[in-house]
């Protein structure tokens, strides 16, 4: 009898283990960590307060589709590149939660950075073998008197480097960093061209 | 029927089989090998100058959408232009830190006239001068599986092995071109083209049989690149 009893209670234990398997496994939780390269550029000579809210540095993009849940955690990587291209782009950087309201006083500029959207494909779902991410970030730039000068958005894109299917934590995790790195080369090269932002140049 | 008929009848079945194994093998055989065309168009006959700090990256380009030069190409190419070469080489992640965002796929230099716009930046061309860098070598071109066909099922047997067959064309395609940094100029370029056929057996364990295309085109772009250097 004894030996039934254990029977039933390792087929349950197998049971639930198959379960749990299943449950996790159409689930994807991945978490960013990428260390970014220093950034090759002399600063331009203002000073700026850079806004990374709540919503920014904690950002968490989530995607539930034909019961399969995607969760990719990219506000702590996010947030230290976007700190390491302003402190390298301009002569001081103020980080700040919330935009003041007051004039930004000693600040000649005021940034708010913030994402737009987040998209991404799997190789299941496109004839391509590699996963694919989209970020679109909003730049919101104010002058020294709280006036909007620009709302620039940067459209980043990363893929994954290899055809050979990896883990899919690992293949988004390496599509979420090259479009990082692909936002910080756009930002870093692009400000200075964006109309609004080289008229103020001019005029300053 | 007698004895002798019978061992004649089955020698003679012995040596179909054999027959149809041998040319089953060296369908096989063929079909693995990988056929390459390496062309190549110096600027000068003479070698080009590398002094012994001097170094060489290699680069893979990564701009278009519809592919990009894998890194382990440009990894493969390095480490034998380093190793087999005695060539100083600067690994190319390696690199892309050192001038990011210069290099980066969007914003890389596609000519020798945006190359020079990118050096004309004070602090791009103090970190070239830094690290002595000499000679860049773009690599432009991918790997592509062209055909498949065949099928295979695994673990639905009762020995739980697999059963069918499978193959398919794998075709390389790169270019490669030397930029010398010092004169600005385009120095020469090296072209590979590979193809080959690869075939995945199951008869009970898959027995694969892998053409290796790719590491023959890098085989080939590489000792071509060799060439074109003398180290003093």
């Amino acid at each position: 009898m004894d030996h039934v009893i254990v029977m039933i209670k390792r087929i349950l234990l197998a049971a639930s283990i198959y379960v749990c398997a299943l449950t996790a496994g159409c689930s994807t939780h991945v978490v960013v960590m990428s260390e970014h390269p220093s950034i090759l550029i002399k600063p331009l000579p203002y000073k700026i307060g850079l806004v990374l809210n709540n919503s920014f540095t904690n950002y968490s993009f989530t995607r539930e589709k034909d019961d399969e849940k995607i969760i990719i955690s990219l506000g702590d990587s996010q947030t230290e590149l976007f700190k390491k291209i302003f402190d390298s782009m301009f002569l001081e950087a103020t980080r700040f939660q919330s935009k003041l309201l007051a004039k930004t006083g000693s600040l000649d500029l005021f940034v708010i950075a913030s994402v737009d959207e987040l998209q991404l494909s799997l190789p299941k779902e496109t004839s391509v073998n590699v996963f694919e991410i989209w970020i679109k970030y909003k730049l919101e730039i104010f002058d020294q008197d709280g006036s909007l000068i620009t709302e620039w958005l940067v459209s980043s894109y990363g893929r994954t480097q290899t055809r050979f299917l990896k883990s899919q934590e690992r293949a988004l995790n390496q599509a979420t960093k090259a479009a990082l790195r692909d936002a910080g080369a756009q930002i870093i090269v692009g400000l200075k061209t964006v109309p609004a932002i080289r008229d103020w140049v001019d005029k300053k | 029927m007698s004895l002798s008929n019978k061992i004649n009848d089955l020698l003679k079945m012995a040596s179909k089989f054999l027959f149809f194994l041998i040319t089953i093998i060296l369908f096989l055989i063929s079909g693995c090998s990988t056929s390459t065309v390496v062309d190549e168009q110096k600027s000068s006959n003479a070698n080009l100058n590398l002094e012994s700090e001097e170094k060489i990256v290699v680069m893979g380009r990564r701009h278009g959408n519809s592919y990009e030069t894998e890194p382990n190409f440009i990894n493969c190419i390095s480490n034998n232009i380093a190793g087999i070469g005695k060539l100083n080489v600067i690994k190319e992640q390696h690199f892309l830190d050192k001038f990011y965002p210069w290099f980066e796929p969007r914003v890389a230099p596609l000519s020798l006239k945006n190359m020079k716009n990118t050096l004309n930046k004070p602090i791009v061309i103090k970190q070239v001068q830094d690290l002595r860098i000499r000679y860049m070598v773009w690599v432009d071109g991918s790997t592509e599986t062209t055909k498949e066909s065949g099928s295979m099922t695994c673990g639905m047997a009762p020995s739980g092995g697999c059963f069918g067959f499978k193959s398919w064309d794998k075709t390389s395609s790169y270019e490669a071109t030397i930029w010398d940094l010092k004169h600005l100029i385009e120095k020469g370029k090296v072209k590979v083209d590979s193809k080959g056929s690869s075939y995945l057996i199951g008869i009970g364990p898959p027995i694969p049989l892998i053409a290796q295309v790719q590491g023959v085109a890098c085989e080939g772009i590489s000792d071509r690149l060799r060439g074109f250097f003398s180290n003093k």
